[in-house]
């Protein structure tokens, strides 16, 4: 495994641990990132650890221990760091323990991250960067906000987290339910950050998580319903990015799609709707489900998404209904729809308005949207997907002052 | 860990200092994690003092000028931020349409029993 792959597989579960063990969110951070810079310059010279994330966690904790005693404020902090202070700190390479041995704590810092003290956008960010391991430039391009915001956001909600004391825990099963609507949203963002940018170790985090919370919560449908959804559009993730380059979904390889995987999203899809209510997550994966099926059956995807469309009032869900009433009615009648849509920042706007301009023959404004979603694009898989159809919507134009169209 | 709650209202049509504490709100602030407490008279009574680069500029009347007015504070003990707000709520509920109460954590300070 590559190094790269290794650090972002771990970096949530050894910042995870770190947290739970400092009680300090910024703490563990500084911690855990001087760990993997240790690791990087020692890993390619001496070899991988037999457990890496043991390695990871022990290092880090070790210069947490040095940086508190240059701060002297030990005393205030938990009495495991004061054992390894008398005791003298172990070493890494002593840790001979599997992952098992090491506490899962992915849960409780999503929950902490997620708490309804920080705002919303907040949330997002501080679980993007201490769970998914995204750095504060990628989650500012993300969540489409300038760099130096995004630092000041990240560096106040874990300044808040310290200062207020939020909590370090699973929340109670009265608060359960409201809390947990939050980090299924934030879940679901990481997915789609991996997702939209061909990112397989952010989908396969997400959808970790997304494990993990239906391993704790077996009663909630919307949980169930994110994981399935989660794992029904992973499925396809071979045939849609074979090499490099994204193939749209009628043209992808159905050998390719996986099949155990889908038949897991359809179970799980199965457990939740019989629980009787209709979530948003629940809707959408029965949506990703009907995108499955061949020939795919239009009336339905598009009536799921008014349904969606009603109870998220999101223009996005508007966006994909006149994708599927575009293929019903033609793409003048999906046109109609996204006209009415504020969405302009939005790259899939775009390429999608492209796509329907083109196949209703207006080439030349076509050609002009697919230019305005290459300029918004932000990863190279979409980028060269882009730049092939300006390529051929180029050709398409009519040449000017011929015969016109 | 200490919290103070800062607790704001509409304005109201009695005086305040002729009305007695709710009964309700007199036994929550009974309970040993509220270390202090203070209510406040009416806005009308707050003077404020600000200091202009070194000088001292006096005005009558409240420093934030508000559809809400501080009318109370209450410094509590609990472990966590989920604990004080669960303070907070129960103190919220017993209060007037309209009020607020801002939580905010302790850096430091000192507190007199009575």
């Amino acid at each position: 495994m590559a190094l790269d792959a290794v650090f972002r597989d771990q970096w949530g579960r050894v910042l995870a641990t770190l947290a739970g063990i400092l009680g300090d969110i910024e703490l563990a951070e500084d911690a855990a990132a001087e760990a993997f810079a240790i690791a990087a310059e020692r890993w390619p010279r001496d070899g991988e650890p037999a457990n890496p994330a043991g390695w990871l966690i022990t290092t880090a904790r070790n210069r947490a221990i040095d940086q508190l005693r240059r701060r002297q404020v030990l005393a205030a902090k938990t009495t495991l760091l004061a054992q390894d202070l008398e005791a003298g700190p172990p070493s890494p390479d002593s840790f001979t323990g599997d992952d098992a041995a090491i506490p899962d704590e992915r849960l409780e810092l999503i929950f902490t991250c997620c708490h309804p003290a920080l705002a919303l956008e907040a949330q997002v960010a501080l679980t993007l960067r201490t769970l998914g391991g995204l750095s504060t430039e990628e989650i500012a391009l993300a969540l489409l906000v300038p760099f130096e915001t995004m630092s000041k956001r990240l560096t106040r909600a874990k300044h808040k987290i310290r200062d207020a004391v939020i909590p370090f825990a699973v929340p109670p099963d009265h608060q359960l339910p409201d809390r947990l609507a939050a980090v299924l949203a934030v879940v679901y963002l990481i997915f789609n950050q991996g997702w939209g940018g061909g990112r397989a170790v952010l989908a396969a985090e997400a959808i970790h998580l997304g494990r993990a919370l239906a391993d704790l919560m077996p009663d909630e449908p919307e949980v169930l319903a994110l994981l399935a959804l989660m794992l029904l559009h992973d499925a396809r993730k071979a045939a849609r990015l074979p090499d490099g380059r994204i193939v749209p979904l009628d043209d992808q390889d159905r050998d390719l799609w996986d099949t155990r995987q889908i038949d897991e999203g359809r179970a799980l899809l199965q457990q939740a709707m019989t629980r009787r209510r209709t979530g948003p997550y629940l809707l959408q994966a029965a949506i990703a489900d009907l995108h499955l099926y061949q020939p795919r059956d239009w009336p339905q995807i598009a009536a799921l998404y008014e349904t969606l469309a009603r109870q998220t009032g999101s223009p996005i869900v508007e966006m994909n209904r006149a994708i599927a009433v575009a293929e019903i009615d033609g793409p003048d009648a999906g046109l109609v729809i996204l006209d009415r849509l504020d969405l302009d920042h939005y790259r899939y706007f775009h390429s999608t308005r492209a796509s329907l301009l083109r196949r209703a023959g207006r080439h030349s404004e076509a050609h002009h949207a697919y230019r305005r979603a290459l300029d918004l694009a932000q990863t190279e898989p979409e980028q060269r997907f882009l730049q092939d159809r300006l390529a051929e919507t180029l050709a398409e134009l009519p040449d000017v002052g011929g015969s016109g169209a | 860990m200490q919290y103070a709650l800062l607790a704001y209202a509409p304005p109201e049509d009695t005086d305040r200092a002729t009305r007695p504490i709710p009964d309700a709100i007199a036994a929550l602030v009974d309970r040993p994690n509220v270390t202090a407490w203070a209510r406040l008279h009416a806005e009308e009574s707050a003077t404020t003092l600000r200091n202009n680069a070194g000088q001292t500029l006096m005005t009558d009347g409240p420093f934030i000028d508000s559809k809400e007015y501080l009318v109370g504070l209450f410094l509590i003990e609990a472990d966590n931020l989920d604990r004080a707000l669960g303070i907070a709520q129960e103190l919220l509920q017993e209060t007037r349409p309209g009020t607020a109460i801002e939580v905010r954590p302790v850096l430091d300070g000192r507190s007199h029993g009575t």
